[in-house]
């Protein structure tokens, strides 16, 4: 038996990308879900080695924000656990960014340039040797390449009747995708089908539906994925990624039962 | 992966599947429930603050002429199958 | 001391807006309107907002006690 599933874009850029699966499993989204945060690697500065530090922050914390940097990550000439040195040097008066660090492998830098690690007065100066490793997610969140990854059901609204003369016009929030039902109610150019996103009504559906009586269903196994990433890997990257480290567990287990 | 079987009888199985956790085993879980001959499918796991095992306990039941262990087999199959099915239908889209 | 480099809550770079945000909101002659300019930016949730919104810089402050 296969599986029937379809993908649609509802809206993608680099780094954030809300798409729609119809046809999956509450289960399986969730994994997926889960794979995306806490199971697809990214480089992260892991381990520093302060050569000169006489800015007003200490050591651990340098270290800190440098290893919250979002370096970028081709997930297909590494593996968990390979190391790349960045050094940064920078000398006051001057601020030191994430852009200042320079990287050893030309695949490996800095997600973002402009990031400021630490204000260095004059006189003052950072000198620092970083050892960046690929790692998951679940050992530290800084390793995550998804940032605020979620989904929620696809809706439905139906349009059953008209609202009663004197009721009060009460707003009616709704967050997310709907899938078109009730074009012929809306104002405007819209078409059964249509993949509307909320926000495009202010997510209040009597601004859509106006003086309507109105039901909201979830449409059974479609799921509106939200994903965001830190700029370490794309949208796409991240996905395919986390469906793979399922299939690839999936795998282990059955040649571990086959033995 | 390592498996540590806990108990085991024809239609019904315990395992104990160390290194795992909830994206993985509800996925799997998921699966088999929706795999022919499989009656029941859950898996156990406590919170290392309860003190009891970490790892998760999978428990399969299934009908009498189907053999548990190959019914684990096809369930993780299946995971592979969506899997694959999902690649595919998002590089499509993408 | 300098601002953290990603939101607490949600773990979404905003570090990289910091400036621009400081140069429009508070050190311009005509400092803009807070709001408007994290909309500008694209820092959408109010996690990541308030990381902002309630940051001082303090290096130039504890510099002088080195």
């Amino acid at each position: 038996m296969t599986q029937d599933y379809e993908v649609e874009f509802v809206e993608r850029s680099d780094r954030e990308a809300r798409f729609l699966v119809r046809g999956i499993s509450p289960a399986f989204a969730n994994g997926i879900r889960r794979a995306m945060i806490a199971d697809v690697p990214t480089f992260s500065v892991d381990t520093v080695r302060v050569i000169e530090n006489s800015s007003v922050m200490f050591d651990e914390q340098i270290g800190l924000r440098l290893g919250l940097v979002p370096l970028t990550t081709d997930l297909d000439d590494f593996e968990v656990g390979d190391e790349v040195t960045l050094s940064i040097d920078v000398s006051g008066p001057e601020t030191a960014y994430s852009g200042d660090l320079v990287s050893s492998d030309s695949l490996v830098g800095p997600a973002d340039d402009n990031i400021p690690i630490i204000d260095l007065k004059d006189g003052q100066r950072l000198e620092v040797e970083a050892d960046a490793v690929l790692d998951r997610g679940r050992e530290h969140a800084k390793h995550q390449g998804g940032v605020a990854v979620g989904y929620r059901h696809l809706q439905r609204v139906e349009v059953v009747g008209d609202k009663g003369e004197f009721e009060d016009d009460e707003t009616h929030i709704l967050r997310g995708v709907i899938e078109e039902q009730a074009a012929e109610h809306v104002d405007g150019d819209a078409d059964d089908g249509d993949l509307v996103l909320t926000e495009e009504f202010d997510s209040d559906l009597t601004k859509r539906y106006p003086g309507k009586e109105l039901e909201v269903h979830d449409v059974e196994n479609a799921f509106v994925f939200h994903a965001e990433t830190d700029g370490s890997l794309s949208v796409e990257e991240l996905t395919l990624r986390a469906v793979d480290s399922i299939r690839s567990r999936a795998d282990e287990l059955r040649d571990a039962v086959q033995l | 992966m390592d498996l540590r079987v806990i108990e085991k009888e024809e239609t019904m199985l315990s395992i104990e599947i160390a290194g795992e956790d909830h994206t993985f085993m509800n996925v799997l879980k998921g699966a088999l429930l929706e795999t022919d001959g499989v009656t029941a499918a859950t898996y156990d796991m406590n919170p290392e603050q309860s003190g009891g095992q970490t790892d998760p306990v999978l428990t399969v039941k299934t009908d009498v002429d189907v053999n548990a262990l190959d019914a684990l087999e096809a369930g993780a199959d299946r995971v592979m199958e969506k899997a694959d099915d999902f690649d595919a239908a998002f590089d499509a889209a993408a | 001391m300098m601002v953290p480099v990603r939101c607490f809550t949600c773990g979404n770079v905003v570090a990289e807006h910091w400036e621009e945000f400081k140069a429009r909101t508070r050190e311009a002659e005509e400092p803009e309107d807070p709001e408007k300019v994290l909309d500008e930016l694209g820092v959408e949730r109010h996690c990541c907002r308030r990381m902002l919104v309630s940051h001082k810089d303090l290096v130039d402050i504890v510099a002088p006690y080195q």
